[in-house]
């Protein structure tokens, strides 16, 4: 077992129940590097969806609340709330956070609250057997689009940005560095950070999207198509090559939403101190 | 330049995926004959002279079953 692993894993938990070659394990490993750097394992407090992405908490020896599909962020948010020291990682997927979840990812956005929400995307459903997810690529033939998807895909870090999110990154597994620096920063960052990671499913994704289940193509898939780009005037040209722009894409300061809850409270009460009632 | 000193592959936790093998820009490992305790064909330490520990396997692995030892350096520091 790697160092690592032998430091942060419950032993009793494993093997990892993902599949050979998928890149979730790859993803325990990054963040766990980057919690190791920064030495906040004792601060961290994550929350899980359903999916095979929201295993990726579970086998860290931190604290973890798995709760009901889609409702992970709404789960973070209440944690940040009782306890604004925590710092809160939230795993989901792409079904996880942008279609039944969806809802909740703009609001925490929009609020600007002190999180970290990271999305594996692996462009498919994969745990329940490979059916259409939000951020299938038109064309693709999944198990419930037979005769190819019609459906236009959405873009989890555009999401992320139009509502407001104040750090978006999006990286892959092929890119475990630069991966492990986005979750250092995003672990430091005060406000909502977002992080999207391009992941391989060799079994869902490599078989009926890719046309082949070695882990190896898929990961060279990966590394083919995900081409660094921060300007976002470019991405249509990438994306239109059927690439996928990566890079750190958006870092700005603004009002976060635990402080200025506590701020109100400040004043409310100074206000009723003097005599009036707001 | 670093040399390797052992590539611990843990029997208990690979898959068998071969993103080592694929990875590796010095060919240190092929195929291997072996079975891992979840059953799956291990990668074989082949070449470990060619070996510069630059840890691509170890930061690679799904499953975070390798650990690369290099020569000296790191004996020192223990």
């Amino acid at each position: 077992m790697n160092p690592l692993g032998e430091k942060y894993l419950r032993k009793d938990f494993l093997p990892f129940l993902f599949c050979p070659g998928c890149g979730d394990g790859m993803i325990v490993q990054a963040f766990l590097q980057a919690v190791d750097d920064l030495g906040c394992v004792d601060d961290l407090a994550l929350t899980a969806g359903i999916g095979c992405s929201a295993w990726i908490g579970v086998y860290m020896h931190v604290d973890i609340l798995k709760v009901l599909h889609g409702r992970a962020i709404p789960a973070a948010i209440g944690i940040k709330a009782t306890n604004p020291s925590r710092k809160v990682v939230t795993f989901t997927g792409d079904g996880d956070c942008l279609a039944i979840g969806g809802n909740h990812l703009l609001h925490a956005a929009r609020r600007n609250i002190d999180m970290t929400v990271v999305m594996v995307n692996n462009q498919i459903y994969a745990m329940t057997g490979g059916q259409v997810a939000p951020s299938t690529v038109v064309g693709s033939k999944t198990q419930t689009t037979p005769y190819g998807n019609i459906e236009k895909q959405l873009d989890g870090c555009k999401v992320a940005i139009a509502a407001g999110a104040t750090m978006v990154s999006r990286w892959s597994t092929a890119q475990p560095k630069q991966l492990t620096r986005a979750f250092k920063k995003a672990l430091n960052h005060k406000g909502f950070s977002f992080i999207e990671i391009m992941s391989q499913c060799p079994v869902q994704t490599g078989r009926y999207l890719l046309g082949s289940s070695s882990p190896q193509f898929n990961f060279q898939w990966l590394k083919d198509h995900c081409v660094k780009e921060e300007d976002p005037s470019k991405w249509a040209e990438i994306e239109a090559q059927g690439k996928i722009p990566v890079g750190d894409f958006l870092q700005i300061e603004q009002p976060e939403f635990m402080e200025e809850v506590a701020r109100m409270n400040q004043r409310v009460k100074e206000a009723q101190a003097k005599g009036g009632d707001r | 330049m670093k040399d390797a000193e052992k590539i611990e592959i843990d029997r208990r936790y690979c898959k068998g995926c071969m993103l080592c093998k694929y990875i590796c820009p010095s060919d240190v490992f092929e195929p291997g004959q072996t079975r891992s305790d979840l059953d799956y064909l291990m990668p074989r330490v082949a070449n470990l002279e060619n070996c510069r520990v630059c840890g691509l396997c170890e930061m690679h692995c799904p499953d975070m079953c390798m650990t690369v030892i290099a020569k000296k350096k790191r004996k020192e520091k223990k």
